[in-house]
């Protein structure tokens, strides 16, 4: 267990600039923007020089009064209208959330034989297969929860900020604090991803395996050889097995999860109720019926051992 | 019965067509430290990898009783290895290197790596790519030097460091290191500064092992005879192996002739191991 926390810690450590600099300066910058137009730019915030008037028509003038008057108006969708907006203030900071991923995959298993570090990793009583898991483990599940750290923090910073704003106007400040669906949204942003992830798998696998054997370019590597084998296969066999079982496995099998899901959505609370109770569930549910999904655990299974055993011979 | 630390038979390594190590018998008896010196691509390098379990073999191999290739994680709390290059990982700090260590390493005593790295300059504060070269190598020494370990590998440990450090190293691997029940294996271009520690000596050539010999009796075959003027001819009737001559006296360098015969030709010493090194590898020594 000592051994397990001190690799991950030494990961992230590592990794801190795409793990931690990265969603914190990211999210810095959605705040300072924010505080600077409140602050400086109070127009912005203030909402007179609005165009279209229907605003002004409605007499508000400010977010205070937008905020009073969403709440009179919709006292049922507000709280959710609220957190989908924290959501969407504090999404810059996830846009990296890909790249953070997939270049530390890359460089996992790489970097270390470039620098011959390897060798003193391979010096202590820690087996290949620990270094393996702990290198997929962590840009694959502790990023994502190092970066909805992040994304709380940003959104209670914000919510803070701007319940002082509506303070100042006279608005009702509690209901910039939807608690409930704020933390909701939290949960069910990270069991939705951890469903995605699931079905990722071989394609993260996939790229620490790059990382592992490529001894150079390990980007064209991970990149180009799938992209050959697809390009191939259409060329010659006319068909697309391979492109299509990635795209799959990346993101198409929510098409066929949220198949038949045509409920009518009315205003943001039906959107984060239907987000919060249904998707995570019905994702799970065709997951663990779906051959597609356990093939691919398998993939990514053969693909880990593939790059365990590449560990074991690397210096 | 002698307890081995390292045994093999028949230990063989290739690249492709290249054969780097051929059929090798390596044996380390416990609390001995040997030498393996060989010429740069002797298979020094490729033979303490397979010891280590960096890198697969054909043949037996036991370290410690176990398969390195197989259990090289196991191994590693009883093992302990410098490789020839610089390998801390140039992102931490010192002080990080020593966490990480502390926490993986059952064996690590961190206490230890502090006195050690506090008779030195090296700033814990700082990360490993800052650090000169010979800082580096201190701090990888004082990580090494505070596992307690059985077996100790060191391939090229002093590479890059002045000679006062290289001699204080040498000074405390002997004094505050190594015991009866540890085993040392070290590999040095700098052969005069590790001849006086070693018990033992193996020379490599070529992916073989052309000797392997304790000190004192490879010490003892080799005498060097500045051979007083006149008697040149009978000199070279007991076949030295190399001859040559200094300040104008001719020299003859001898293997397993009695030494009062010698001593009778003029005045005898013994060699120091890097000639015998050479010796035995121009082909006339052996």
């Amino acid at each position: 267990m000592n051994i397990l926390k001190a690799l991950v810690k030494r990961e992230i450590l590592d990794g801190k600039n795409g793990y931690l600099r990265v969603p914190v300066v990211l999210a810095g910058i959605t705040v300072a923007l924010l505080a600077l137009s409140a602050l400086g730019f109070g127009n912005m915030i203030e909402f007179h020089g609005m165009e279209g008037g229907t605003m002004h028509r409605e007499g508000i003038e400010n977010l205070g009064d937008a905020v009073t008057r969403l709440h009179e108006k919709e006292p049922e969708n507000a709280p959710a209208a609220i957190a989908v907006g924290y959501w969407g203030m504090s999404a810059l900071a996830w846009m990296a959330f890909p790249f953070v991923v997939f270049f530390s995959l890359l460089g996992a298993l790489y970097e270390e034989r470039r620098d011959k570090s390897i060798l003193f990793w391979k010096s202590m009583p820690v087996a290949d297969w620990q270094e393996v898991a702990v290198k997929l483990f962590v840009p694959v599940i502790v990023a994502p929860l190092v970066f909805l750290g992040v994304t709380i923090a940003a959104q209670i910073i914000i919510a803070f900020f701007l319940s002082v704003v509506v303070l100042f106007e006279g608005g009702p400040v509690l209901v910039m604090w939807p608690l409930g669906y704020m933390m909701g949204s939290w949960l069910a942003g990270i069991s939705m991803y951890l469903i995605y992830a699931m079905w990722a798998l071989p394609v993260f696998a996939w790229i620490l395996l790059v990382s592992a054997f490529s001894n150079r370019m390990p980007f064209m590597w991970a990149v180009l050889l799938p992209g050959v084998a697809i390009a191939m296969e259409n060329l010659f066999l006319d068909t697309n097995v391979v492109g299509s079982w990635i795209g799959m496995h990346v993101g198409g099998w929510m098409e066929f999860a949220f198949a038949g899901h045509h409920k009518d959505i009315n205003g943001p609370r039906d959107l984060l109720v239907e987000l919060l109770g249904g998707p995570q569930l019905e994702a799970l549910g065709y997951s663990v019926t779906s051959l597609h999904f356990w093939a691919g655990l398998v993939v990514a299974g053969g693909i880990v051992y593939a790059t365990i055993e590449k560990r074991k011979r690397a210096i | 019965m002698t307890e081995y630390v390292v045994k093999s038979r028949g230990l063989s390594k290739s690249f492709g067509d290249f054969q780097a190590l051929k059929n090798v018998d390596f044996n380390v008896p416990l609390g001995r430290i040997v030498g393996v010196i060989g010429a740069n691509g002797a298979g020094k390098t490729t033979l303490l990898n397979a010891v280590l379990g960096l890198s697969s073999y054909e043949g037996d191999l036991k370290v410690l009783g176990r398969d390195p290739a197989k259990e090289r994680d196991a191994l590693m709390k009883d093992v302990c290895f410098i490789a020839d290059v610089a390998t801390l990982p140039k992102w931490m700090k010192v002080s990080e290197v020593l966490d990480y260590v502390e926490a993986v390493h059952p064996r690590f005593d961190r206490a230890k790596a502090m006195d050690f790295l506090s008779r030195t300059q090296v700033p814990l504060d700082r990360k490993v790519r800052a650090l000169s070269k010979g800082m580096t190598v201190q701090v990888h020494l004082a990580v090494v030097m505070s596992i307690e370990a059985k077996l100790l590998v060191l391939d090229e440990p002093t590479l890059g460091l002045d000679v006062i450090f290289r001699k204080q190293f040498y000074q405390s691997l002997l004094e505050e290191y190594f015991d009866e029940d540890r085993t040392v294996i070290i590999t040095t271009h700098q052969v005069e500064e590790i001849e006086h520690i070693l018990t033992d000596v193996v020379f490599i050539k070529g992916g073989n092992i052309v000797l392997e010999n304790d000190m004192d009796s490879l010490t003892q075959q080799f005498i060097e005879v500045i051979v007083d003027q006149g008697k040149e001819e009978e000199a070279l009737a007991l076949k030295p192996i190399t001859n040559g001559s200094t300040f104008g006296k001719s020299t003859c360098v001898y293997k397993n002739v009695d030494r009062e015969k010698l001593a009778s030709l003029g005045e005898t010493r013994r060699l120091g191991l890097a000639d015998i090194f050479v010796a035995t590898m121009t082909g006339e020594g052996q």
